[in-house]
């Protein structure tokens, strides 16, 4: 009897291991459109643990917005609402009228997460190159936290390094902490240890942050920070987690 | 499907573009101009170069110098566009090209 119910403890305890790593995700259907590929870029936007492959609910975010040659546009109107992993997730079909490097950036509402006693704000972009056209590359949008990369965030082989400087309020934060984790939407790739769904790693004294991943496809690179505000829960003052969100293509090495 | 075969031809006979320093050639229309622009990778437009127009059916149309701007316009009137244009540019050094498709030019013309 008592080792039931030692069974059952454990049991409860491995139920309540923490929540995976949550990320905010924009995903292009092409991180690279080339003029033979179309004249438009696919994108899917959602709120999600990448390598469970499990969907949370995305409401409607509070900005979405593309850069391109120093032009910000909103996009917030053109959204369609879409299923992704399960969940409330919502989709784009964005015309590439011209040659160059396309920012797509989203700042969700807030999350509470009780598990956490706090809320998530994940602000979220990629980078989509036109046309052979790379200009734009490094282009700092400005956000309230932001990874800006200093390698070009497209056209990496895998097991290429990704370097980026992580931001709050235009600000480089040393020894910030970025949480990388790959979208496992079609690897199958399985964790020898939970330890292994989300790595870490700390960015130096200058922000700057390198990780090289062992293989092709989108990984996500969340720097986390807690905010210098905090937002109403229930009548009482939560902390905000503010996340620096970056999506990043791996292509696979066509070498022997 | 003439079309298609015509986008195929193009394709077919589209030059590989340059490595290292490469040449970025874009046109777009106006449903009057062809403005064909060359830059390269690292940002300076391309200052020179002959710019070819090819129909369809791989026909040269015809040639013309990129001005310093890095650019160059053909009126679209001038041009047989019924199955597309290949638009090459050579710098001497570098080369590459854009393809106007039918439906890119139906787009610009609100046809």
């Amino acid at each position: 009897m008592k080792r039931h119910l030692l069974s059952a403890t454990l049991a409860g305890l491995v139920a309540a291991t923490p929540a995976l790593a949550h990320y905010g995700m924009i995903i292009p259907s092409d991180p690279m459109v080339s003029q033979e590929d179309g004249r438009s870029v696919g994108l899917t936007m959602s709120f999600s643990h990448p390598f469970e492959m499990d969907g949370m609910m995305l409401d409607r975010p509070v900005a979405f917005s593309v850069t391109h040659e120093g032009e910000t546009t909103d996009l917030l109107g053109s959204l369609q609402e879409a299923t992704v992993m399960d969940d409330a997730g919502f989709t784009l079909d964005y015309p590439l009228e011209r040659p160059g490097t396309y920012i797509f950036a989203m700042e969700p509402q807030p999350y509470w997460e009780p598990a956490e006693d706090a809320f998530i704000i994940h602000y979220t972009k990629t980078y989509v190159t036109a046309y052979g056209d790379d200009e734009g590359w490094d282009t700092e949008l400005g956000l309230k936290t932001e990874i800006v990369p200093l390698s070009k965030p497209f056209g990496l082989w895998e097991g290429n390094v990704f370097q980026g400087i992580v931001k709050m309020d235009g600000e480089a934060v040393p020894y910030a902490e970025v949480e990388v984790e790959f979208l496992n939407d079609t690897a199958g790739a399985t964790a020898p240890d939970e330890l292994m769904i989300t790595q870490t790693v700390k960015a130096d004294e200058n922000g700057v942050f390198t990780y090289a991943p062992p293989s092709e496809g989108w990984w996500g690179f969340a720097a986390l920070n807690t905010a210098d505000y905090t937002l109403p829960q229930e009548g009482e003052d939560k902390a905000v987690e503010l996340g620096a969100v970056i999506w990043v293509h791996f292509e696979g090495w066509t070498g022997q | 499907m003439i079309r298609a075969a015509a986008l195929a031809a193009l394709l077919s006979a589209a030059p590989i573009g340059a490595a290292a320093h490469q040449l970025v050639v874009f046109a777009s229309v106006d449903c009057e101009t062809v403005l064909v622009e060359a830059k390269f990778s690292s940002g300076r437009v391309a200052q020179q170069g002959e710019v070819r127009v090819l129909d369809g059916q791989n026909t040269l149309l015809t040639t013309l110098p990129l001005a310093e701007d890095g650019t160059a316009r053909i009126p679209l009137e001038s041009l047989d566009y019924s199955g597309g244009l290949m638009i090459e540019v050579d710098t001497g050094g570098h080369d590459n090209y854009w393809i106007l498709t039918p439906e890119d030019i139906a787009r610009k013309c609100g046809s």
